[in-house]
Formats: structure tokens, sequence, C-alpha cells
């Protein structure tokens, strides 16, 4: 069986397939952009999620499964290539524009998609969210830390172990 | 519920890691198998319960501390520095225990040393851990001499040859004998082994005799010999050599468009294959102030001059260390001055990985007399942060070859720092016959007593403890 591709194939016309997100939103998508999802392609490849039936998804919301698809259907041309070899490097730069803007959200959102893409296996979402998130770390102070990611105010107990860890980490700041 | 138990654990992380372009999202982390072993199907998306499940709660809710261990660790902490995973570690608890398992600590060195400088650094970590290693190699906190004597012999004597490591083994090569004989042979020391001995490599064919050449390790076992003196003269020539090959055989690369022949130039390897090599002296006692780049990967490697549009004055006897994977670091040697030949103490920096590389001199703040006294046939040590050790060499006026500058590079104001080191310095240390051996051991060889070289006699400066070694 051939893997689902996007524009050829199938009289011209894309496959479609419909994912169900927790609040029973469907969404109807390309089977090439829902097949950035290592979990869906497998189903996807068996046939599944075709006509009425629909995937159920119920640990994704559909906000969160709308920011998903709006990555997926991005980049599914791209992956499609094979990562893309030949993409021009205006399709690369456009891609890494997308990306920036893509997760310039609400971190909350930003926890939500990097749950989802672990769980649906979506690699590039993954990593892309995780850098996001890795480079709010970068360069803090524990304090720092703490307000931007906001983290609950520790109690006296808590605070004196964390001290006690400082001191353990003090080398790293030399 | 980590300890420094999980000898199979670290197993499973090298194998990974010995995987060029691995993607680590797709590697089970060992500590959070029960999470992540099986990959997850439709029908565990639709049934599976997970552990933290985002609620809105009052003002307490923290959005990260939603996600689960396996995502934490593995894609996020993984992405950090060593002091990013310090500040994040004295955050909260749970951050604190992520912070401590040894398989995330590796991952974050390789974040800031490159994975060339972790793979070289494997066996020390077998005894002390990421974590303390990362430690002591920023804090250089455990750093001392200690003197060793090993067994066998490097016969017949000699002078003027080039060492370097290959792993956990030293090798030397050529050399100047008696009555300025080139020598042709090779010699490995096996510093894993519980009583190192000097041994003989059999080889099936060898380079041209000499002396004043450079030897470098390219990856894995293989090393590269370049340029020299030979029976004949200088030569510009260049010969690699797979140390654990069945019937190990220096074999010739050639190469065109190669630099002028040269001897007391000075070299390094960027990437693992791609051999640089800069100024030198020619046949005629010209000095060099040229950078040629051959990349012995390529099928059919061609040198390239690197063409700065500014080059350090030309000279010899300097040393070129290699930081932040691209980056040349050049320091001392003897240099041209006007119609003068000094002993220089200047530093320099390019970039190879950019388009279009460029010497600079690199401008260094604090008081001109913390810095290295002027040098030549120096040792120059790349340590795994970016940081570079300079010691030894033939010094001008009255100075210790034993005291050790450090100097970050990547600095943007660098300053150069004077590190007090415990234990019995060598009386002399020079380049071409020192080097670091499994990433956290300089070795230096002997150092002569009148005409001879002893070779049984070593220093080594130990960058990080050796807990399970006696101080013999």
């Amino acid at each position: 069986m051939a893997a689902p591709e996007s524009g050829d194939g199938n009289n011209g016309a894309a496959r479609m397939v419909t994912l169900i997100s927790s609040d029973n939103t469907r969404f109807e998508v390309e089977a090439a952009a829902a097949s950035l999802s290592q979990t869906l392609q497998l189903t996807i490849l068996d046939g599944g999620g075709g006509g009425g039936d629909g995937i159920p998804l119920p640990n994704v919301d559909s906000a969160t499964l709308s920011k998903v698809l709006e990555y997926c259907i991005k980049h599914a041309p791209a992956a499609a290539n094979g990562g893309a070899p030949n993409a021009t490097a205006v399709d690369r730069a456009e891609l890494e524009r997308f990306d920036n803007e893509f997760v310039n959200i609400d971190q909350s959102v930003l926890y939500s998609l990097i749950m989802a893409a672990h769980n649906l296996e979506i690699e590039g979402l993954q990593s892309l969210v995780a850098k996001k998130v890795a480079d709010m770390i970068k360069g803090k102070s524990p304090m720092e830390i703490r307000r931007t990611l906001g983290f609950p105010d520790p109690t006296p107990e808590e605070q004196a172990e964390m001290n006690a860890h400082m001191l353990e980490y003090g080398w790293a700041y030399e | 519920m980590h300890g420094d138990d999980g000898s199979v654990t670290h197993v499973i992380g090298i194998q990974l890691f010995s995987e060029a372009n691995i993607d680590l999202s797709n590697v089970s982390y060992p500590v959070y198998k029960q999470q992540s072993s099986h990959r997850p199907s439709i029908q565990d998306l639709n049934s599976a319960s997970h552990e933290h499940v985002p609620k809105i709660q009052s003002s307490d809710y923290c959005g990260i501390l939603q996600l689960s261990d396996e995502v934490l660790a593995h894609n996020i902490l993984s992405r950090l520095s060593p002091r990013d995973v310090a500040s994040i570690g004295s955050v909260c608890t749970r951050m604190h225990e992520l912070t401590k398992n040894d398989y995330l600590r590796k991952m974050v060195c390789q974040n800031a040393w490159g994975r060339d400088v972790t793979v070289r650094l494997e066996m020390s970590t077998k005894m002390l851990g990421w974590g303390r290693l990362a430690r002591e190699l920023t804090t250089l906190e455990a750093a001392s001499w200690r003197k060793f004597t090993v067994g066998g012999r490097v016969e017949p004597s000699r002078c003027n040859f080039s060492a370097c490591a290959v792993g956990n083994r030293l090798v030397l090569f050529g050399g100047e004998g008696v009555n300025m004989q080139p020598m042709d042979d090779t010699f490995v020391l096996n510093l894993e082994s519980a009583r190192p001995e000097w041994r003989r490599v059999k080889v099936s064919a060898s380079p041209p005799g000499r002396w004043g050449h450079t030897l470098s390790w390219l990856n894995g076992s293989w090393l590269v010999v370049f340029g020299g003196c030979g029976q004949r003269g200088l030569l510009n020539d260049v010969f690699v050599l797979d140390l654990d090959a069945q019937q190990p055989t220096w074999r010739e690369v050639a190469s065109e468009g190669p630099p002028l022949p040269r001897s007391w130039h000075s070299s390094c390897t960027v990437d693992g294959s791609k051999l640089v090599v800069s100024g030198g002296c020619t046949e005629s006692g010209v000095l060099l102030s040229d950078t040629f780049l051959l990349d012995l990967n390529k099928e059919k490697p061609a040198w390239r001059e690197i063409p700065s549009s500014w080059s350090p004055p030309s000279r010899l006897g300097h040393t070129l260390s290699v930081y932040g994977t691209t980056k040349l670091f050049m320091f001392g040697g003897l240099a041209k001055s006007g119609s003068l030949r000094l002993r220089s103490s200047d530093a320099y920096t390019m970039d190879v990985g950019e388009d279009s590389p460029q010497w600079r001199q690199l401008a260094t703040t604090g008081f001109p007399s913390v810095g290295p006294p002027p040098r030549l046939d120096h040792v120059a040590v790349s340590l795994p942060c970016g940081r570079i050790i300079i010691f030894g060499g033939s010094i001008a006026g009255l100075h210790s070859p034993a005291q050790l500058f450090l100097i970050d590079p990547g600095e943007e104001k660098p300053t150069w720092r004077i590190l007090n080191v415990p234990g019995q310095p060598p009386k002399f240390a020079w380049g071409h016959s020192t080097c670091v051996v499994g990433g956290t051991r300089v070795l230096v060889l002997g150092g002569h007593t009148g005409e001879e070289w002893i070779l049984n006699e070593l220093h080594e400066l130990c960058l990080a403890s050796r807990p399970n070694e006696d101080d013999g």
C-alpha cells in the first residue's frame, strides 16, 4: 500500500480524513497532513478515519487540535518530499518564518501543544515547541524562571531545600 | 531514584550517541521506560489517563508542571546548558529530581561541548558520572599534576617527534634520531592498561622518516601526519593511519594543491575530518603565514587555502586549538616582527565555519602582565567548554613553563587567568610531545636531561579526579 500523497493520486482529489477532538469537534483534513503524526499514520494507512467514521482523539481539545493541524497542513508538502531536499531556499525561509510565528503564543497553549505532539508523535512540532520552552528558560536565574514560568511560591521548607541545591550548583555560574 | 548504579543504562546511552544525526525525540528515555517503551496506539490515546492532565486551578497553576517527566526531561531540559539546568534545578523539588539524572546530564554536556567532545570524555565519566565531570571541568577544582613511569622503550632514542592522543592511547611518530636521522616508526602507549608500556606498532608501510612534522587525531582510530623535515629536505605530504586496522598501514593521501613543504608548522583537526595547517618554516628558512584546510572525508581531497584578507605575522612553533566546534585559536610561536623574529604572546581566532573565514587578533582585557609571557613550542589544551589552557614551551625571560594560563576566547571580553594547580609539574613541556588523552589527561612526555629524551617518565596534568586510581 502506498503512502497517501497530497495532490497526485486518487484521481486528483486528495484523500481526506476526519479527526474528532475531546470536545467532539470534527476536523476534516488531508490524510497527508494528518500523517505527520506517526500515531495517526498507522491508522490512516489501514484505511481509518475516512468516510463518516473519524478518529477520536480524547486527549486533545479542539483549540489544541486546530493549532496542531495548522502546523501539519503547513509542513505536509515538505514532509511529502522526504524532508524537502529539493525545497528552495525561499520555501525553507517561509517555513522558518511560519514556525517562528507559530510558537509566538501563550505559554499554556505551548504546553498543550507539546503534550499533543508527544502523544501524536509529531516530531517536528514537538521539537519546535520544546525548543521554544527551553528558550524561555535559557540564561535566567532560578527566580526569573519562577516568575516567567509561573511556578508556585515555595513553602519555607522547600525554599531551604532549594537554597541547598543552589549551593550545590554554585559552580555552574562561574 | 536513579543513583550511580545504572551501568546498563549507561551503555545504552553510549550506543545511542554513537549514531550520527540521531533524533533524540525517538529515543526512549531509560528512566521513564514505563511511559515511553511502547508506541501509543489509537486505543492508548483513547483510554490513556495521563498523569498530568492540564487543569486550570487557582493562582497556583503552573503550566510547565503539567508536562510529563518524559517530555520535560527528554524534550525540554535536554536542550539546556549546564548553567540553565542548575537554575531550573533550583526552582522546585520535581525539577531538581529531574536534573539529577546522568543521562540528562550527558545530553546537557553534549549541548554545551558538542558530541565530539563527549565521545572523547566517555572513559572519564565511567568513574565520575557526567554531573561531577561537568563540574570538575568547569571549575578545574580537581586539577592536579602527577608523575608516573611507564614500561617499554622507544628505541632508537630521538627528539623532535610528534605525539598525539587517539582515544585513550598516546601515539608517537617519527622524530630526529642520532646524527639528525629522520625516523619513520610509530609507537603506542595504551593508557587504559593497568601497566602502560610503549609498543612499536607493526605497520606494513611507513611515511618517509621526518621530524618537525605534525601528527593529529582525526576521529575513531585514525591519525594524520603532515609535513616536516625528511632525508631529502622539507615535506608537504599527507599520510593517514587506522591504528585499529588488522594490518595498520600508513597510506599516502594524494591531495591536490598542497601547501609549500614546511616544518615546525602547526596543525589541528576540525569536525574529525578536516586538517588545518598554518605557518611553519620553508626550506630557505622563510617563515610562513598561510592557513590551509584539507577535508579528508572527500573522495578526492584537495587543499584549500583560506583566503583571509588579513593574517597574523608569519611564524613557527605556535599552537592551533579548536573551540566552539569550528573556531580556531592560534597562540604564540616565533613570529616575524619587522626584520626580527621574536617569541610571541599574541592570540588570534578564526571561524572556519563561516563563509569567508578571517583571522582576527583576540583583544584580551585585564593587565597584560597576567597573560602568558611570549613563547614557542608550548602546549595548548582545549577544554570541553571552549576554554584553553596554555603552558610550557620555550619562554622569554625567567618565567616558569609550569605556570598555567586559562582563557575563554568565546567570551565577549576574553581575560587571561592564572590557574594554580597542586602537585609536581614538569620542568619542561613542549607542544610536540604533549597531548590530551581521554579528554581529561594532559600528558607531557619526558623532557630531556642533557642529550637524552626520557620517554618512560610522564607528567600528567589531570583535569578531573580519578577516584579509582592510585596516585602511584
